[in-house]
This record gives structure tokens, sequence and C-alpha cells, in this order.
């Protein structure tokens, strides 16, 4: 202990509790996924809430170590020898990497499992969580993705920390080792200090995390890099040896920490990055058998920064736009599929005409303008609808199912989605419909009414909270449809029609006169 | 004049009815008599003594064009000559019975029939046009022509919805009762007056407050609970139908109830004006200033495009007021009133100094908050 000493705090050492029966590693195979919700983590320490920010439960850890300071070696006997940890703060969303060379120092047993710890903080505000493994030497070098799930809550982790477990494709035999690239996302974990500014501000804001990984296991050697926007940094926690040049901090090399460990840091610094938060944005996909797919989208859309105080001058905004709204943003572009048509952007009183769109044959930019410049605090909504040729979009699956194959996710790009909604409608005659998402959602199923509807339409309803970029990939939609279905809106078209007409002809030939007329008689 | 619009459509509809009528039955009888023997001819019923003589020169027009067809031309010459006959004898035996039928040479007839086909084609694209250019001005997007193609100035409906996502829901928004009925609709926001123009003091009462100096229009608009104030100001971009051309009506239905305001106060050689000869009252009221805050920044000069002149008073502050919004072409402003600082700082003062309770304060009668 004696070579660890810190300008800011001490390390903290969490203990596993009192548990020796550890679930051993083979056990927890079980391949139905967890949903992780803010209550579900058993939690050793009874004072702590899951939703507590980062200082208070490291002062409350702080009590908890002087309690107890035997420290157990991780369950499952891997030891991480490396990590590094690369923290990307340039934007409003925080991107981690962390590369973790692990090894089995266990004797008999293999690992499959390693687990990976977040703070519940983080862990409430995680929005992705992807692990890959480098196979292959330098040039062939492939990765393969891990499946991450959250672990089995049996598994305690003292004060509250969540874990995480990525499950290896082959476990990993005694004294071997191996690399693991994690890759996690952050949203809403900046917060802006101060919380108000003025026009001709610059936005602060502050990072909290911790100099050393928290990891359930023994880390021999290890290294945090921090990158931020610009080189302006107000202050950053030294824990030592550290080191800033320009925009990047790094919290050097620590060697041998204890499992759970923890130093608390808080970086301030300058980001005029946009925050564009999307509060809600209900998706309504409507797949028509008739060759269009037509997407229309809701936004709620908000400045998720500093808040605006005072005056808002437009001269200012105009005439000296480098320091005036330095954190706001006038525009937000969104990716499309290409060869979209009939694209719109309105909002509740009309049609917005600042956007632009420019299609090219693997994407179409579209760049929309909203009617104001948005400030910290600033509200808009609007909608945008285009449509999609049905043959980029619907497939036979091999079992004779269609599927309709769409991307996830919110278009807009470097946005952050709070509620996202989407709803797939299907065309009338459709059974049993399946969705298939590559992660945690919750879904149900509703009845839509449109035109020439008779029993309406299956609808899909898929909803997740905190949605970033990472999660726009394709979805699978699958359903049943016999083509006969297709028949049933013509025929109701051309037997009303056809009806319209006999009662023409009936009229025309039936006689109502009450008198007979004197040419007949 | 648009009233006999419909009775011209239904004029010229009768008129190129009746071209056509005229048109197709000449092709029609031509063609005929070009294929035709003579009793077919005489169902069209016979023409008069003019058109003979015109049947007679198309015919020699036909024998000169269609040189392929000698022989039917010989036989229409002579049914001509036979129906020459006929008819002279039908017009001296009917003169005035007989239906005067106009026929028309075949050529002429068909390139005018096209004629008018083509005429009622472009007919239809400049109704289009018409109706899209002069007719579809919804005068809340407005647009210009440039070099670049079309401006669009959509100020309106920015700052309502502005007002609409960034303003509480009980907030009251002060402006002329023109724009009364879209805030309330667009931007969904309580006014104070709208078009329905049906209490004339509540007018005036906003009349008086734009053009009083910016002390006496706060304490009006405090009075209303009003929380924002909104004008409309075309100086920049040279948008005629702003509140600065309207403010002689605010001036004069202000004045109509509230004596203090004197329309002479205002005008100078009996015009209204907004540069250096404007009267002080016009210079300091708040109609003024909320339209010109901070304007002659934009190009040094505070050149006004609608009124074609530089402004008077260039360089001034607010004290009661503070701009919260203008919107990208400088259309519509907005502006919030300043709560009251120094009501405060006195009642800190008069609890220090004297050791009385403040019931007096706390009992909330409203003072002058400016004393």
């Amino acid at each position: 202990m004696a070579e660890r000493e810190h300008r800011s705090s001490t390390v903290v050492l969490l203990t596993h509790g009192s548990k020796s029966n550890q679930a051993k590693p083979k056990e927890d195979k079980r391949s139905d996924l967890i949903s992780v919700s803010p209550s579900s983590a058993l939690l050793t320490s009874p004072a702590m809430a899951p939703s507590v920010r980062a200082t208070v439960l490291l002062l409350l850890l702080l009590a908890a170590s002087s309690s107890s300071q035997a420290a157990q070696a991780a369950e499952d006997g891997i030891r991480v020898l490396s990590a590094e940890k690369r923290i990307d703060l340039t934007g409003p969303i925080v991107k981690v990497f962390l590369t973790l060379k692990v090894q089995n120092t266990a004797t008999g047993a293999d690992a499959s499992h390693v687990l990976i710890a977040f703070t519940p903080a983080e862990a409430d505000h995680l929005a992705i969580v992807k692990a890959t493994r480098a196979e292959g030497k330098r040039k062939k070098k492939t990765y393969i993705p891990l499946p991450v799930s959250p672990a089995d809550p049996a598994t305690a982790a003292p004060n509250g920390a969540r874990l995480y477990s990525i499950s290896l494709p082959t476990p990993l035999k005694p004294t071997d080792t191996t690399t693991v690239e994690v890759f996690y996302v952050l949203t809403h974990s900046l917060e802006p200090f101060p919380a108000e500014i003025t026009q001709s501000e610059s936005q602060l804001v502050y990072y909290r995390d911790s100099a050393v990984l928290l990891s359930p296991y023994h880390v021999q050697e290890q290294g945090t890099y921090v990158k931020t926007p610009s080189s302006r940094v107000e202050s950053f926690t030294r824990v030592d040896p550290t080191s800033r040049s320009g925009p990047d901090v790094k919290y050097g090399a620590y060697g041998n920490q204890l499992p759970y460990a923890y130093s608390p840091i808080i970086l301030h610094y300058e980001n005029n990055h946009a925050f564009a938060v999307v509060e809600e944005l209900v998706r309504k996909v409507e797949i028509s058998h008739w060759g269009n797919v037509q997407v229309t989208e809701h936004y709620k859309l908000k400045h998720g920064g500093a808040k605006h105080k005072g005056v808002f001058s437009r001269l200012e905004y105009q005439a000296r736009q480098s320091i005036s709204g330095a954190s706001s943003f006038k525009n937000l572009l969104a990716r499309l599929p290409p060869r979209v048509h009939s694209v719109y952007y309105r909002d509740e009183i009309g049609n917005i005409s600042s956007s632009h769109l420019r299609s090219d044959s693997y994407k179409s930019e579209l760049e929309i303008e909203p009617r104001y410049p948005l400030f910290g605090g600033w509200h808009c909504t609007f909608t945008i609808g285009y449509g999609m040729p049905l043959q980029d979009f619907l497939f036979e699956s091999a079992d004779g199912r269609r599927f309709a194959n769409l991307t996830f996710g919110c278009p807009l790009l470097n946005t952050v989605v709070d509620n996202l909604t989407i709803k797939v409608v299907l065309p009338e005659g459709s059974k049993s419909p399946q969705a298939v998402v590559p992660f945690e959602t919750e879904q149900h199923l509703e009845t839509s009414y449109s035109y020439l509807d008779v029993v309406g339409r299956t609808t899909v309803v898929i909803k997740k909270k905190n949605v970033v970029g990472e999660h726009n990939v394709p979805f699978q939609v699958y359903y049943e449809f016999s083509p006969i279905f297709m028949l049933a809106e013509p025929l109701m078209l051309v037997t009303a029609v056809l009806l319209f007409f006999a009662a023409c002809i009936v009229y025309l030939h039936t006689d109502l006169s009450i008198a007979k007329s004197q040419a007949s008689s | 004049m648009l009233v006999l619009a419909p009775a011209a459509c239904i004029l010229s509809g009768i008129a190129l009815s009746s071209a056509f009528d005229v048109l197709t039955r000449s092709m029609k009888f031509q063609l005929s008599k070009l294929f035709d023997d003579g009793p077919a001819i005489s169902g069209n019923g016979s023409p008069n003594g003019s058109s003979a003589s015109t049947v007679n020169t198309s015919s020699s027009k036909n024998e000169k064009t269609e040189k392929s067809e000698a022989a039917p031309k010989e036989k229409q010459s002579k049914k001509n000559r036979r129906k020459d006959k006929e008819v002279t004898e039908s017009v001296s035996v009917k003169p005035k019975k007989e239906k005067r039928l106009s026929v028309l040479p075949l050529e002429a007839s068909i390139v005018s029939t096209l004629l008018l086909i083509a005429l009622g084609g472009f007919y239809v694209v400049h109704c289009v046009w018409a109706a899209a250019e002069a007719y579809s001005a919804p005068s809340i997007v407005l647009t210009s022509r440039s070099r670049e193609g079309l401006h669009v100035f959509d100020d309106f409906r920015e700052a309502y919805a502005w007002l609409s996502h960034n303003t509480d829901v009980d907030d009251k928004v002060a402006s002329w009762w023109d724009y009364g009925y879209q805030t309330t609709a667009m931007a969904n926001r309580t006014v104070i007056v709208d078009n329905n123009t049906w209490n004339n003091t509540h007018i005036a009462t906003v009349g008086t407050a734009m053009s009083s100096p910016e002390k006496a229009a706060w304490e009006i608009f405090d009075s209303l609970d009003v929380k924002y104030v909104l004008v409309v100001f075309g100086g920049l971009v040279g948008y005629p139908s702003d509140d600065i051309n309207k403010f002689l009506w605010m001036v004069r239905i202000g004045g109509g109830e509230f004596p203090h305001i004197k329309e002479p106060d205002y005008l100078r050689d009996g015009q209204y004006r907004v540069d250096a000869q404007a009267t002080p009252t016009m210079l300091n009221c708040l109609m003024y200033k909320l339209c010109y805050y901070r304007f002659v920044e934009t190009d040094g000069k505070g050149f006004d495009r609608v009124r074609g002149y530089e402004i008077g008073k260039k360089h001034f502050k607010l004290t009661h007021f503070e701009e919260v919004f203008t919107t990208h072409h400088w259309m519509v402003r907005i502006y919030k009133l300043k709560p009251q600082k120094n009501r405060i700082r006195g009642k800190l003062k008069k609890l220090k100094s004297s050791s009385k309770t403040s019931s007096t304060l706390a009992a909330g009668r409203k003072k002058n908050p400016w004393q």
C-alpha cells in the first residue's frame, strides 16, 4: 500500500463480503437474457441505492474499506495482465474503448467468461456494451464479436457495482492468455457546469470516472487515456502518475491493483459539441405489398447541454459567430437509405423549407435545419417522412415466412434518443409476427387501421430507452402472409364499383311511376 | 372587376363552343363533299349564297392543292354548280326562313380547330401559373426571387414555433391585434388582443402601451400580466407591413381612449417620421425602441429599408425589457418584461432600517415599482 500515495484520495478496496461459495463459471452458462433493471442487483451493502452518483458511492466506500481489508481473489481465477482504457470525450456521448489482456490463473478449471464491472451510475447510463476478440496474426487479424450480457445477479459485487459477463468462444485453458476488446457508450454522463451559460460563453462539462479500472479481478498493469475535444481543460483530478498534453490527459501506468479498486477523478473541460438529445422518437414503418415502405418519424428534440440564460441577440449570433452561441447548433444530419423518395420535413404548423437532401448510390443524407437555432434547454418538434422501394427491404426466409429487414435506431447522427418506439405496420392479413432484434427491447402487438382495412393491420411495437448511433443495426420482423390476401383490396374496390353500376342499371330499368303513362297504355 | 370574371368565363365558353361548332361543321361539310355525292350533302342543310361562293373558291383551291384527286374534284365542281342552282333557287324561294349556316374552307377550318385546341391548352397552363404566382400568397411565408433562386422568409412561423416550445404554457404575449389569431393558433399562447377586435378599450390599452415610454409601458403590460411583447419589424429586409407602418393606428386608437396620448406629439410636419427629424416622443416610445434595438449595429448606419432613411435614435439601451428572440431576418422580435429588481432592494433596505415587520409589503399591495 505504501507505493500508492495519492494527492486526492486513497485507493479504496471493495470487498466481496463474506460469501465464499461463488458459482462456478460453468454454471453461469444460461443463455436467457436477463433484463437489466435498476433494482435487480443484489446489494451487499444495505446502505447503497443503485442510482446514487459515483461520488457519494465512493464516500461510502471509504467508510466500508476501513472495516475490512480482506481481498479475495476473483472467483474464476482470471487475472488481468494489462488493461488500457481509452475514453473519448469529444462528443456529447462518452465512448470508452477497453483492451484487457487476461490470463486464467486457476489450476483446474477453464474460464469461459470474463467479467467487467460498472458503477451503478455508469450502469444506468450504459447504452451499449460490445466486446470483440482478435483472431489471427498481424495481417490476418479478424475481430470476432463476443456476446455480452448482464451477469447473473447472484454473483454479488460490493456496493452495488454491476457486472457484465463476456462469453469467450473457446474456454480459456489454465495459464492461457487472451486479449478482449470492450467498447461501451455512456449517455448523459457529462454534466454541464456551470449549469446555465449566456450566449457568449463556452460550455464546460464535468466527467466523472475512476483513474484505476473498476474490475472484479487483479489488474497487474493499467493506464487510462482521456481525449477531450479542445485543449481547454479547466481542471482534472491528479492521481499520480498523471500527465496532460493539450487535449489529452493520461492517467499513467498503475501496477498491481486489487479487485474493485476505484479512484474517483473529475475532469472539467470545454465541450462545445452539439448536445442534441431526442427526448422521444416514434418511428412508424408501414409495409405495403404494392411496392412501398413508408417511414414516418416524429421527433421531440432538445438541446441537452448547459441551459441558456439571459438575452438571445440575433445580432451577436449572426455577426460574431465564433464566440456567440458556441455550444448551440442549427443543423442536424440524418442518414437515410439510398433510393428514398418523397422526403418531407414538417412540424405542427407546416412545412419547414430549410433542408437539403443529397443522395448517392449507397446512402442518402438529409441535412435539416430546425426553424431556429437550438440553445441550451430549448426544444423543438418535427416530423420527417420518406418512402423506400419495397424490394430493398422485404425478403423471404428459408422457412417460407417473409421478413422485413429494417434498421433500428434513429437516423440522426451523433444524437442520443431517450425513448425510442418503432412501430412496424404489417399489411392486412399478416399472421404470427415476430421481431428479432439483436439487443434487449420491449415488444408488444397492436392493431392499426388504415385505408381499406377491415380487420386491421397487425403492428409490432418495439420500445427501447437510451439509444445511440451504435444501435443502428438491421433487425428483422418475420410474418406469414398468403399471397391471396393481396387480392382483398382490389376485390373490395371492384365489388363496390360493380354494385354501384348494378344499382344504376336496376334504377334505370325500373318503372317507379304510380300511374301508367299514356304511351304504354 | 373580379365580379365580371364568371360572366366573362360563360361568354367565352359560349364563343368557343360556337366557334368549334362552325369549324367542325365546315370540316364535316367539306370532307363529305370530298368523298360523298349529292344526297349526303343535303342533310347538312342548304348553304346560303355567300358561302356558296366560298365553296366555289375552296373547291378551286382544292383542285390546286390536291392534285392527286382530279376526278372527284371534277365531280365536286359539278356538284357545286348543281348546288349553286339549288342554292339560288332555295334562297330566292325562302330568303328569311332559311337558317344561315356559315361554312369555311377546309384547310382554314382544320387550322383554326387546331389553333383553338392549342389556345385551350395554353389557357390551362396560364391559369395554373396565375394561380400559383398571383393567387397563392399565404402572407405568412414570404418569398423573393434572387439570382440563387427562391428565397423564403419563414420568420413568422419561426417566431411562433419558438414561442410554442420555449415559453411556459401560461405566458401571455402582447402584440398588435393583427397577429392575435396567428399567435393563438400557432404559438398556442394567450394573447391580449386579437383579430376579433371587439373590445376597443383593450386595443387602445395595448396601443397606448406601445406609444408610451418604456417605464409607463412596462407598468401597463405588468398590470395585464404580460410576459412577452412581440413586434414585427420589416426594416432589415424591406417588408412594408410592419408595426412601424401601423404605428399611426396605435396612436390614434390609443389616443381615442386615453387622452394623454396626443397624435400631434408624434407628428413632424403632419407626418410620422422615425429619422433624425422625428419628435422626441416618437423616438422614446416603446414601439420605436423595441423595433430598432441594436439595429444600427447591423450595417453601422441604421438604414431602414422600408422607410428609406436612417433612423433617428441609434444607440440606446433597454431598461425594462430584454430581448429574448429575434428571427432570422429580424422580422419578428420578442422581448420579455424584466422583473422588478429595485423593489426587492427597497424592501431589504426598509427591513434593515426599521425593526417593524414588513406587514405592509407582505400584504401584496401593488406599489409603483420604479419610485
